[in-house]
Order: structure tokens, then sequence, then C-alpha cells
């Protein structure tokens, strides 16, 4: 239309010049009208294309220009739902929602007596907002909550009511940065820095933030408590006249950075509030490396940073900024201690500092150096709560979409905080969560990162499973559990049912995620399967026998011995929080636990409540991702005695849990913190019979390569079985048998050559019981042969 | 109605914008040439060549003090171009401004003068 009416207004003018030039006066009333149109164009520009055609109280008078321009006079909801998928701010929500132009025209009534009513829930969305017009994304609000069950429907796609308000907002947000990014901005002019020096050295060994805000590179910033207190401290620091520095202390993670960025953005706003000794200052981080290789001599090195910040007093309008602080305060790779340069500067607040350090580092340099410490002002950065971390991942995402030319969608960035606060433990909150959705923008779907996206980047990283169980195969294979557990162990049904049902718990989504997915005290003797069981289970689901860490607490008899458990995985690689911070979904055993120190079981106490361990670094190490077993063998004669006497299991069991309570062997806050107290008995004959042909099949395997089969019968079985058999040892002296009576001869008959590949070797009774006699007959031998002792 | 609603929105709404198109426009010279701060640093040293304190013979605190004037010299003529050139900026686009704004009022006038010159039979040429 505005092209229109400037085509008209330009032939109108060049009409009436045309016929003045030929001699009409009437040309003057034609030039004078094709101002009309010019007029006409001017408004619709500046005014009417940007507001709705009415006035009034009606909700239609309240539609933004975009959505109205859609619709026809009386549109049904049907034909709304249609509208908002054409306009951009309701397919901001198609994208990022998942609430697309089809889902709405499923759910929309082509009842036009409905439009009144959806109309007025979408007015009072509106209001509810403060936003001035109804825009795609509201009217889209509206539709979905005119269905009746559509928190049903939309917890299908991960959302509830508060997410749909958090689209609207998300929507107007961006919409309010861009305009405000389209306003002049003044920042000092061409004569800004006239009256300060040159810096030729802090050009080298700095990275002048404030020039990279002024060209335009500068971060968006959020609303985030905690920073912009920072950042009005940091202008009150440096306002007053107290020393002239400050120390940011807080997490990696926090923020610290994007403080020092939102600080120097904040000085080169000529409109800001600022003092005038602040306004237009710059800040320039230094690059400690890029000190040390340019001088690396200690003396050489002081005298450059002395240089350097010479320089920055001199040039009176720079702010130096120690980022990650500690690297010029201690002794390291990359790290240079200037204490002795550095202190007297900040002592002497000539020139301004802002330092930034990770909570830790301070802490370690303050007991170093009380006097540093002391002479910084300390501002401590708070991590940034849920809705925080949701607002600066809203805002930052832009960057990274940009740069990688993907989409995040709303439920990733909830399943990057949800997930990241479980599984990223070197940072806190925002850094934390947007490091994680910074990482599943590799695993995008079709340039859409969604919520699969989070949890695959979690789960390739990590080796973990967070998300539940979707493809058939992984679905049968929980299905099938105790069967695929039972090729590789006899019996024991009860305990294989239970670690199978708490497996199916966890991915099937239905477990407390605040504790690990199942905690197991497995009681009995010696060689009945319960660290077998754990193998057999690391095996099948957790991706094999690697996934199992073994803690032997025969070896943590000591209260001292708590330090070696929770060691930081740099000075201990074996300790069992480094073990778990590395694999952390993984089966933890925790062998022969009546031995350890009461100190060492205090310390478990938590991980078996909360799935949490601190390590000596109070890092939180989680196991919630782990299944956690712990066997014992106390009790286990009384076991036997309870089968002897003729008892099932399940019989004794309750009454055997006192009695180890009773007996002091353990506390009943201990035992009560386990899911499942199994108790494991003893192996029948028949069952042993099954453990030897499971061995068998092993040595088949072992065998395979040399392309040899080997068979026992069954009475040569019976009688192996018969030799191994002692119920004090469970199904341990089977291995040694097979060993003597089976693999021997095939070893003999294979480097004799009368076994070939493809062959089967046959073994019988006679075999068995001939290895037996010649022991017999070696062990008689070698008894008539030995001296007697002399007492 | 319709020639009704235009006029109000050129005398209301729409000259109001041109006010502020025209301020911003003033504002954002200003700026540029930062006048003030110009004015505040007129006699600063340009750029703080030879800044901070000088240590050694009077030899040295001599050289200081006249690389110092020099610096300043540079500093105060350099400013002064630029307070020029600055404040010429700032009225000129003033000026042009206002002319934008008084001549926006006059815009809807032209088709009644075109109309009395119509009736009136004027033409240049024909004196």
């Amino acid at each position: 239309m505005g092209n229109s009416l400037e085509i008209i207004a330009l032939l109108l003018l060049m009409c009436g010049v045309g016929l003045l030039v030929i001699g009409i006066p009437l040309g003057w009333l034609v030039l004078g009208v094709s101002v009309v149109p010019q007029m006409f164009h001017e408004w619709y520009v500046q005014d009417l294309r940007h507001l709705p055609s009415a006035k009034g109280e009606a909700v239609d008078a309240v539609l933004s220009g975009d959505l109205l321009g859609q619709l026809t006079k009386h549109p049904t909801p049907y034909e709304i739902a249609t509208a908002v998928g054409r306009v951009g701010s309701g397919q901001f929500m198609g994208a990022r929602y998942g609430l697309t132009a089809a889902l709405l025209q499923q759910i929309a009534s082509q009842d036009v007596a409905k439009t009144t009513e959806l109309f007025k829930r979408a007015n009072d969305i509106r209001a509810a907002h403060g936003a001035e017009h109804i825009t795609g994304s509201i009217m889209l609000v509206a539709l979905v909550r005119s269905f009746p069950d559509y928190e049903s429907l939309i917890a299908q796609i991960h959302l509830d009511d508060s997410d749909l308000d958090a689209g609207i907002s998300w929507e107007q947000h961006l919409r309010n940065l861009a305009k405000k990014h389209v306003q002049p901005r003044r920042t000092g002019g061409i004569a800004r820095d006239w009256s300060f020096g040159f810096t030729p050295l802090l050009a080298r060994f700095g990275h002048n933030i404030s020039a990279q805000i002024s060209a335009g590179g500068g971060t968006v910033t959020v609303d985030v408590a905690a920073h912009t207190e920072a950042v009005d401290r940091l202008i009150d620091t440096f306002s007053n006249g107290g020393r002239q520095n400050a120390v940011l202390v807080g997490k990696e993670g926090v923020g610290k950075t994007t403080i020092i960025h939102a600080f120097a953005d904040k000085l080169l706003d000529a409109n800001s509030k600022v003092a005038g000794n602040l306004k237009f200052r710059q800040v320039i981080i230094l690059d400690s490396s890029a000190l040390i290789s340019a001088a690396p001599g200690r003396g050489e090195l002081e005298n450059l940073v002395m240089q350097v910040l010479s320089e920055a007093y001199s040039a009176k309008n720079i702010i130096i900024c120690l980022d990650n602080a500690q690297l010029f305060f201690e002794e390291g790779v990359g790290a240079v201690d200037l204490t002795n340069v550095l202190q007297p500067i900040l002592d002497a607040g000539n020139v301004r500092m802002i330092l930034s350090m990770d909570e830790q580092r301070y802490l370690q340099i303050s007991r170093r150096n009380s006097s540093l410490t002391n002479s910084l002002n300390r501002i401590n950065i708070a991590p940034a709560t849920q809705q925080e971390t949701m607002d600066v991942l809203q805002e930052q995402i832009i960057f990274i979409e940009l740069r990688q030319k993907v989409t995040y969608m709303h439920q990733a960035l909830k399943e990057a905080y949800r997930l990241s606060e479980r599984y990223v433990h070197e940072l806190d909150m925002p850094g934390r969560a947007m490091k994680l959705a910074e990482s599943a923008a590799s695993y995008h779907e079709n340039g859409l990162v969604t919520m699969n996206s989070v949890q695959q980047a979690i789960e390739k990283t990590l080796d973990v499973k967070v998300s539940v169980a979707s493809d058939t195969q992984d679905k049968e294979r929980l299905l099938d559990m105790e069967n695929l557990i039972h090729k590789r162990m006899v019996n024991q049904t009860r305990a294989v049912g239970v670690v199978s049902d708490a497996l199916r718990r966890a991915r099937a989504g239905v477990r407390n995620q605040n504790r690990p997915i199942g905690t197991f005290l497995f009681l009995g003797p010696t060689g009945v399967g319960k660290t077998e069981l754990s193998k057999a289970l690391a095996d099948v689901y957790f991706g094999g026998e690697g996934k199992l860490v073994r803690v032997d607490l025969n070896e943590y008899v000591q209260a001292s011995d708590v330090n070696r458990l929770i060691a930081d995985g740099a000075d201990d690689p074996s300790s069992l929080t480094a073990q778990v911070m590395k694999q952390p979904f993984s089966v933890v055993l925790l062998d022969e636990i009546e031995k350890a120190a009461p100190e060492v079981l205090a310390t478990l106490l938590q991980l078996l409540d909360e799935g949490i361990l601190r390590d000596i670094k109070n890092r939180e190490i989680s196991f919630r991702d782990a299944i956690v077993i712990a066997t014992s063998n106390a009790g286990a004669d009384r076991i036997r005695e309870y089968i002897e006497r003729g008892y099932q299991v399940e019989q004794f069991e309750d009454q055997f849990t006192n009695e180890l309570i009773s007996s002091g062997q353990f506390r009943p806050e201990f035992l009560n913190r386990f899911d499942e107290i199994v108790v494991f008995r003893p192996f029948t004959k028949e069952e042993l019979v099954q453990v030897l042909d499971m061995i068998l099949a092993n040595v088949n395997k072992t065998l395979e390569q040399q392309r040899v089969t080997v068979t026992v019968e069954q009475d040569a079985k019976m009688f192996l079985v018969d030799k191994g058999y002692d119920p004090r040892l469970g199904a341990r002296p089977m291995r040694r048998v097979v060993q003597k009576a089976v693999e021997n001869i095939v070893a003999k008959q294979m480097l004799a050559g009368s076994v070939g590949a493809g062959e089967v070797v046959h073994i019988s009774l006679a075999d068995v019981q001939r290895v037996y006699e010649n022991k017999a007959l070696a062990e008689s031998i070698t008894i008539e042969n030995t001296p007697e002792k002399v007492i | 109605m319709f020639i009704l609603g235009l006029l109000q929105w050129w005398y209301g709404d729409g000259w109001a914008r041109q006010v502020v198109v025209a301020r911003d426009r003033v504002i954002s010279i200003y700026d540029y040439f930062s006048v003030d701060l110009l004015a505040k640093s007129w006699f600063a040293p340009f750029r703080q060549i030879s800044a901070g304190k000088v240590s050694g013979p009077l030899q040295a605190h001599w050289n200081a003090f006249v690389d110092r004037t020099i610096s300043r010299f540079v500093g105060a003529f350099m400013r002064t171009i630029l307070i020029v050139i600055g404040v010429a900026s700032i009225v000129m686009f003033s000026t042009a401004g206002v002319v934008a704004v008084f001549l926006w009022a006059l815009l809807p006038v032209i088709p009644f003068i075109g109309l009395a010159l119509a009736m009136i039979g004027w033409l240049p040429w024909n004196g």
C-alpha cells in the first residue's frame, strides 16, 4: 500500500509540472493535490501499519497487526489457528514448544460462535502479561487453553501450563531486545579517549572488552539478581574513595566474566547513571599466558607486569581485570606467582583492578597470604536460581543458534537445566546448564535441539542412560532381564528379581530420581553368587564387566581409611568417588561390608539415602545412576544352619536380619538404608550341576578359537559335583575341579595331537575317575615320603 | 472522516514524531562530537603523552614539562577544531530539524495554495 501511494504522488507531481510547462495553470492544483497521497503514505508507514484498525474496548482492537491481516471478518477458531501458524510469534511457539499450526488446527473448533470466548481468553492472557497487543503467541496459548483437556495434551510434549506463559514471556522478551538493539546507543563520541593515554602494551597483553562491546560484540545481559547486585557493587567500589579493587568470588560457571562484561557495558553507556570518574573507562583483561610467553624469566616477567600496570596508570582510563586471578598468585602451568608485584599496587589502589576467582582458590590464597585477601574488596557471586538460569539460557542460546544454525526447543532448555544439575559437577548455574545446552547442539534433529538431543549429549559424554527406554530392543532386554542374568548364574531368583525390578523402574521413569537406582545388601556364604550377580548385571545391562566399580571394604578397616574412600581422583583414581565420577552409570559393589570400619559405614549412609557422596574436595558425587550392591558373609554359618534344619530362605530372612542387628554386626540405621536385604542360600548338588554346565560352556567358549569342543558325560558330571561339593565354599571349588579334571585332559590330548580342529573331546566317568585316582596315588606317595615332624 | 483522521494524526502524533526525530538526530550528532567532553578536557595533554610522575634530575623534569606543554597544545588545537566542527554541525542539524518540523505543519495547506494559484491562473514564465 505504501508503495502505491508514493507512485500516485509521483505521478501527480509529474502531471502538475507537465501541465504548468505547457501553460495550463491547473497544474498548480495537481501539484498541490500530489501532497495528499504523500501524507497518507507517511501516515501508513509511521502509524497505520503498526496499529490495529479499530479503536475502543473490542478484543479485535488489540489484535496485533500481523495477525489481524490474516483474519477474515468473522473467523472461526480454526481459521484463527491457521492464521496463528502464519505469523512470526505463532511460528516461534511452534518451533520452540512444538505447538505447531497442524496441532492447533486439530484442536481448534470450526464453530464461529466460540470465537468470542476465544478472543476473551486471549485478551485476559494479554492483560495478565501486560502486553499491548494480542500477538500470535498469546492467541496460540488461548487456543490451547480452550481445548477441554489441554493439560493432558501438552503433557504429551513434556509441557505444563506454566510453560505456556513462559513461552509468551520469552517471545515478548526477544521482541523487546530486538527493539532495544535498533535504538541508537550513546557511547561517548570520537573524542572520548583523547584525554587518556595510548596503551600499546595493554593492547598486546590484554583483551579490551570495552572495545569489543563498542564494536557491537557485547554479550546480552539479563536480570539475574546476583549479577545486577554485583555490577552495582563494582560501580560503588570504584566510585568511592576506598581501595580501588574488587574480587569476584564464586564457583566456575556462576557468571563472573559475564558480570565483568556487564560492568564494562554499563561504563560505556552515556545514559547510565555512573559517576563521571568511571564513565567510558576501558576494562582490559590481562592475558597471563601471553605475559609468561613474552617474559619467561621471573625478573623479566615482574618487570613486564610493572610496565603494563604503569601504562594502565598513566593512561588514566583503564580498569585492569585479572580473570581467573589465581593464575597470577600461584605457581603452575600457565600460572606464576606475582604476589610481590601485585600486592603493593592493590594496597595503594593507584590502578583500578577487578579480580575473579574460584571460591576454593580464594580460600587457598587467603590461607597462604591473608594480607593479600584483606586488601581486596570481596564480592560473592551466588549461583543463579532455576528461573534465572532459564532466563539466561533463553537469551544466550540465540548466539549458539546463530553460530550452529539450529533452533532450541523450550523442552531442551528445561532438560539441560535438570540434567546438568545432576551430572555436570565442575560448573555452577547458569554456566552448568549452558554448557550442556551448547553440547546438545551436536545432537540436533533436523535443525531442532530437542529434549532428546540434551539426553543424548549426556548419554554420549558420560555413558549413562537418562532417557526412558523407548526402543523395542531396550524394552525387551529389560523385560527379559531375569533370563538374561540366569544365563550367567544359577538360581537366587529373589536377588535376580529385585535388581531386575529396580532397573525396570529406573528405565520406565517411575523411580525416585534422588536416590540410586537401587540399593541392595546381599547376605550369604561365600561362593553362592553374590559377586557374580553384580558382574552379571554389569555385563547384561550396564555394558560390560568394566562397568562394575568394586570396592573391597576389607581394605577400609581404619577410621582414617575414609579419606582413601573419598579421595580426589587426581590423587587416587581408584577411590570410590573418583571411579563413580568417571563412570556414574555403573554397578557399585561394596564387597565384605561387615569388615569396614564404622566410620566408613557412616560415610556410606548418605550415599545409600540420597545417592550423593561428597569427596575430599567437598564436591558432590552422584550415585543416582548406579545400582549399589553391598555383600557380606556375616552370619553365613547361621544361614547354613537354618537351611540344614529344613527352612526356606523366605521363612528365616527377617529373623536372620534381626539376629545380625542384635549380635551387633550391623547397626539398624545402616540396614534400614537398603531397598532390599536379600539372603542367598547355599547351592544344592543339583544346582551345582548347572554351575558345572556354565563353567563347561565357558571352557568351550575359550576353545572356540582352536575349533575344539569338549563334552562331559552326565555320570562324570555327577562325579565331579561330588568331588567339588563343599557347603562352606559354595560353587567356588567347582572351578578348580573343572580345571583339574577337564581342562587338563583336553590340554594333554591337544598337545599329544590326538585332538585336532573340528573334533570333539568326550570325557567319560572313567576319565575323571582316573584323574582323581592318580591324584590319590600321588598324595599317598607324598605322605609316605614325608619325614615325620620333630616336635 | 478519513481526512479528519489523517489531519488529527498529522498535527498530533505525526508532528510530535517529527520533533522526536529531529531531536534524536541532534543528540546523535552531539554524542558523536562529544562537545562537553572536549570542552571539559580542552587543555588536557593529548593522549596523555609524558603523563605521570617524573623522577630524576632537573633536566628530566624540564623535558617532561616541555613534552606536556606541547601535548597540551596539540590537544587544545585538535579539540578546538573538533569543537568548532561539532558546534557547526549541531547548529546545522538543529536548524534543519526546526525547518523540517515547520514544513511538516505547512504540508496540508499546499493543496489549497495550489487551488488558489490555479484559480488566479498565474504562471511564472508569463510574469
